[in-house]
């Protein structure tokens, strides 16, 4: 149902006169436009100010120029930071979204219920903490059933979230669950959208099933998959509560991804302009992962023209 | 080979028909193919590891925590017994808890589930409410600018939701409204840009004539607004309204910043409260999990209310 | 946090929509009822927190008796784990929204003095008459500011012992005289490292000292762990090691502007311990993970010997099963086993709205009645002597000798925690590296860089 963006109105005759709503659509707006500029752009030109300052809140503002993003780039934590949080992003992404394309291309073949399908979003209504402390509990060290398992098949225990190595993928794994339902949704809607003749076709000309899925369905699928795949980037990027509730960025700074390392600053170490500094720097960042992004999925077309 | 591909949509349908038919006439295939097997297989494994973890829950709420130490697999409740829940609604005193397992902190959670309903409820109606007014100046009024505006509204969207948290949080304590539901609403409150501009993508398809024939019959164009447009677009803002809900009640770090005492606690926060209080010998895994269930309960509820129009709600369609 | 997008379905009816306001409405009478003070009438409300689990039967009937003495101050308790305790802490006192008395521990207040979140006890009324001496020795010099002020009611104080099980001594043949008079060097370990090394068994029933012990297969330790020790300085895990060889982690006592984790005699210490786990005595970092559980790991025969704070007695007497007994932390180069003597205060919040209320509160907090209630409940020793000697009592009807905890402060044989400005950050670099140690990625001598980093924040 595809719409143009702008739509324009007809114009019944000439006779109507040009309605000049500006007065009633001010109104209208206004809640709205206090909500952005109080809440979006204010904070926005706030948080980019703070950035420069040295504060803990509690004593006087001090400004301090370059300073916070000197100590930034020299600051080995914000580095190992980065790179958790792209490993974690990578991890997260990577599985999901094979998984969730899976569970798209199987409920395409095979069933469209509705109980398949709430079944599948379930995990994408509870709140992160709550997966998160359930799997702690799955996969505890001593008594988590996920060990036993492991045990009674014959490997070693392994501390999921105690042990540097396996820290992040594990918190990668719980988010995966959490989330593969919602996009094995949304790219199983966009699985409707491709044409049922070109498959016939190609069954026709004799095509088998992989080399239809690499010819046809992935190719049609790249702007809805490429939106899909922005989105979860930008999401995945964000990570906190799941940390938060279970490793706490440990062991050693494992776990300790960009967004856990702001809040500690923010409220722990009383360094809100370093945290705000910090923050610049996760939306730079974001910015260019969005754009590039953009640019190699080609998101913005599609092949169905 | 054919049966791989089951088509969906009216002309697939009478394709495989016709397909169906011709293996009849030719010979009966009673048995599904192997493929087909395996991937129902696959379908049912991936259900069950998107179910366990809930039961899991549920079954290690309902058992003590004495016994979890002693009997960590059996599948069952094991030592079946309501402690769990009872620590977690603050039923059983403080020694009784400790003996449990517990760690006889204060806990509250009738109180942490009103203010996780006030906060979600408060949010959500304001938020969509305010969404469609604006969304309805950006499609259906006529002024200038108004195009201008609406590109800035979509800038807004560029702004990572992350990256304004701390600045709100210093705006929220100037305003002495740190740990105050109210405190906690307020960003939320007045719009999200997402539900603006997908309210008016909606907006945009209303019939022109119906609208006309309103304003010709003498209606304001508020008067449209509200009796003609809402009621009309009634599908979409029932869907981005449940999906604000469960976004508001699901939400943990800007809570974590604002809320400070049980007065504007909200359940995911409590979660994490909860855990904090770890007593020295090791979790309280039976309280933790009741304590868990407590708070994906409400959303669990009402996914089972709605599920159909949740799940046919999830796509792209109109966005492009 | 992912953005939602979706399309049609559903209905929503008119009706909705007037339970919807309904809704508003009630919601925002909820949500400005919440948000006003509680108190409509003269009754203040104080909140305390404090950390120990434990300890909070204790404290709750501590404030059973000041609110019977009181009865227009409610005190309302809350309790966090010690992990998650100071970060909360922190980000309430940030959020203006703090307890009005807190629990407060020497590596951490002095990041509140120098904010001026702590109120001094002298400029408040009830507390106005505080008087030192009437603490065990040294105690409330601690919570001297470095303006000479008092910001901490001495609360109780802890040293470190060794917890045993009789029974497991008897099955390696020994009793409990053996673990008297043990000594410690960082070189070969002395006779402590032979009695654990004698304690830790494998899966084939070997014994440590014995020919085929097998350290990757190690069913029961000599000594257990409570992690590296870097969040905390190490106090229950090797300051009794490192103290012993004459080390202090500072030179001035309190309010010092240099550490001295350069120094080899720590880092001998420190390595002599994690060197442990190489050799099967001690439990590796991965099954200890982030939070430990050492009077865990002694009930359920993991480990033999658990050296713990005296704040811990509780855990080890609720162990099913255990002979508990108590032995001195072993003899060190110095020619005496060293502990490390704490205090633990209670501090006022400078941003407490009942000042006056929460001074009466920390007055009664210090007094011989509540620290003889908490005493007796065989918890804690608590800081002034009459709370003390409740305190041995308590302890005593529960079966457990506290001499070796006590022996240590008559004769001053203590190390104290440092007290120096910027606690939070000095700790967030030694506990990554203390980790790193342990786990064996690095060894001791890297302290020596983290030393240089803590020094350069008094710069």
């Amino acid at each position: 149902m595809a719409t143009p963006l702008h739509a324009v109105p007809r114009r019944v005759g000439g006779r109507r006169p040009r309605r000049d709503d500006t007065g009633l659509a001010l109104l209208f707006i206004l809640p709205a436009l206090v909500g952005l500029v109080v809440f979006y752009f204010w904070p926005l030109a706030r948080g980019i100010w703070l950035s420069f300052t040295s504060w803990d809140v509690l004593t006087p503002l001090e400004f301090v120029g370059l300073d916070n993003y000197v100590r930034m780039f020299q600051d080995p934590v914000f580095w190992n930071a980065v790179r958790v949080t792209v490993y974690y992003v990578v991890l997260n992404i990577g599985i999901q979204t094979v998984v969730a394309l899976l569970i798209a291309v199987l409920m395409q073949h095979l069933t469209r219920s509705t109980f398949v399908r709430s079944v599948i979003l379930a995990p994408y209504l509870v709140a992160n903490v709550v997966a998160a402390l359930v799997f702690l509990w799955i996969l505890d060290f001593q008594l988590g059933i996920g060990n036993q398992v492991l045990e009674w098949i014959g490997l070693d225990r392994i501390g999921f979230f105690t042990t540097e190595t396996w820290a992040i993928p594990t918190i990668a794994l719980v988010n995966v669950w959490r989330h593969m339902g919602y996009t094995a949704l949304l790219l199983f809607a966009g699985l409707q959208a491709i044409p049922r003749n070109l498959y016939e076709a190609a069954r026709v000309d004799g095509a088998s099933e992989p080399r239809q899925f690499f010819a046809i369905t992935l190719p049609l699928l790249r702007p809805i998959l490429g939106l899909v795949l922005i989105i979860s980037v930008i999401g995945s990027f964000q990570i906190f509560d799941t940390v938060s509730v279970t490793t706490s960025g440990g062991p050693v700074n494992a776990s300790r991804v960009l967004q856990v390392y702001i809040y500690e600053n923010a409220f722990a170490k009383f360094d809100f302009g370093y945290a705000a500094a910090l923050s610049v720097a996760m939306l730079a960042i974001l910015m260019v992962v969005t754009f590039f992004q953009y640019r190699v999925t080609r998101a913005g077309q599609t092949d169905l023209n | 080979m054919t049966q791989l591909q089951s088509a969906t949509g009216p002309g697939a349908e009478a394709i495989a028909r016709r397909g169906a038919t011709r293996d009849a006439r030719r010979r009966r295939r009673p048995r599904p193919s192997a493929g087909r097997v395996i991937a129902w297989v696959v379908l049912v494994v991936i259900l069950l590891i998107t179910i366990f973890p809930f039961y899991w829950m549920l079954r290690t709420a309902l058992s003590s925590n004495s016994a979890l130490y002693s009997n960590a697999t059996s599948l069952l409740p094991v030592d079946f017994t309501w402690g769990g829940f009872a620590r977690v609604f603050g039923l059983q005193s403080t020694e009784e808890a400790i003996a449990a397992g517990g760690s006889g902190a204060d806990m509250n959670f009738w109180r942490y589930l009103a203010n996780s309903v006030i906060v979600a409820t408060g949010i959500t109606v304001c938020q969509v409410f305010f969404s469609a007014m604006a969304a309805y100046a950006f499609s259906r009024l006529r002024w200038r600018g108004r195009n201008v505006v609406f590109g800035i509204f979509l800038l807004s969207l560029m702004v990572p939701l992350i990256f304004t948290l701390l600045p709100n949080f210093l705006l929220i304590r100037e305003l002495g409204l740190i740990d105050t539901l109210l405190g906690i609403m307020l960003p939320g409150l007045f719009m999200a840009p997402f539900a603006i501009f997908f309210l008016r993508q909606f907006f945009l398809n209303v019939p022109l004539e119906v609208e006309e024939a309103a304003l010709v019959d003498g209606a304001s164009k508020v008067r449209v607004f509200f009796s003609l447009i809402i009621p009309m677009s009634s599908a979409p803002i029932a869907t981005v309204s449940i999906l604000t809900y469960i976004t508001a009640w699901n939400d943990y770090f800007w809570p974590l910043m604002v809320s400070y005492t049980d007065r504007s606690r909200v359940l995911t926060v409590a979660l994490g409260a909860f855990q904090a209080q770890s007593p020295q010998g090791g979790p309280d895994w039976s309280g933790l999990m009741a304590a868990t269930l407590i708070a994906a309960l409400p959303m669990i509820v009402l996914f089972a209310c709605f599920a159909r129009r949740i799940v046919n709600s999830i796509g792209f369609s109109g966005i492009k | 946090m992912e953005s939602t997008r979706g399309s049609s379905a559903g209905r929503r009816s008119r009706r909705g929509r007037r339970l919807a306001s309904a809704a508003i409405a009630a919601g925002l009478v909820g949500v400005t009822g919440c948000g006003s003070a509680t108190a409509a009438d003269s009754r203040t409300t104080l909140d305390y927190w404090l950390w120990e689990a434990q300890q909070l039967p204790a404290y709750e009937k501590c404030v059973d008796a000041f609110e019977a003495e009181h009865p227009d101050i409610d005190v309302r308790i809350t309790q966090y784990g010690w992990d998650d305790y100071w970060q909360k802490l922190t980000a309430a006192l940030v959020a203006g929204a703090g307890p009005d008395v807190f629990t407060n521990h020497l590596t951490k207040y002095p990041g509140y003095v120098t904010r001026d979140v702590l109120l001094p006890l002298d400029s408040l009324e009830a507390t106005s008459d505080f008087d030192g001496s009437e603490f065990q020795e040294g105690l409330a010099d601690l919570w001297r500011g470095l303006d000479g002020r008092q910001y901490g009611m001495p609360k109780d104080f802890d040293t470190i012992a060794i917890f045993y099980d009789e029974r497991m001594l008897a099955d390696a043949g020994m009793t409990p005289e053996d673990l008297e008079g043990l000594t410690w060097n960082p070189e070969d370990g002395g006779t402590f490292e032979d009695v654990i090394a004698h304690l830790s068994v494998d899966a084939n029933g070997v014994r440590g000292d014995e020919e085929g012990f097998d350290p990757n297969n190690v069913v029961t330790y000599g000594l257990g762990s409570n992690g590296s020790g870097g969040d905390g300085h190490g106090q229950t895990q090797w300051s009794w090691l490192a103290g012993a060889t004459g080390w202090t982690y500072t030179d001035a006592k309190v309010w010092a502007e240099e550490y001295n984790y350069d120094d080899p005699r720590v880092q001998a210490a420190v390595d002599w311990l994690f060197g442990l786990v190489e050799k099967g005595f001690m439990p590796p970092y991965e099954q200890i993970g982030s939070s430990p559980d050492p009077a865990q790991q002694l009930g359920s025969g993991t480990a033999a010997l658990s050296p713990n704070g005296s704040w811990t007695i509780g855990s080890y007497t609720e162990l099913d099963g255990v002979e508990l007994g108590v032995a001195s932390v072993p003899i060190g180069p110095v020619g005496h086993p060293v502990s490390m003597y704490n205090g633990l205060g209670d501090s006022i919040s400078a941003q407490t709205e009942n000042p006056e209320a929460a001074a009466q509160f920390v007055s009664f907090l210090g007094s011989d009645t509540c620290q003889v209630i908490v005493g007796e409940q065989g918890v804690v020793f608590p800081a002034r002597p009459a709370g003390t000697a409740a305190a041995i009592e308590a302890f005593r009807a529960k079966g457990v000798d506290v001499a070796p905890f006590i022996n240590l402060v008559e004769h001053q044989y203590t190390v104290l925690f440092p007290v120096t400005t910027h606690p939070a950050d000095v700790l967030s670099i030694l506990e990554p590296a203390m980790d790193a140690i342990y786990i064996g990625s690095r060894d001791a001598s890297s302290l020596t860089q983290v030393n240089q980093e803590i020094n350069s924040l008094f710069e």
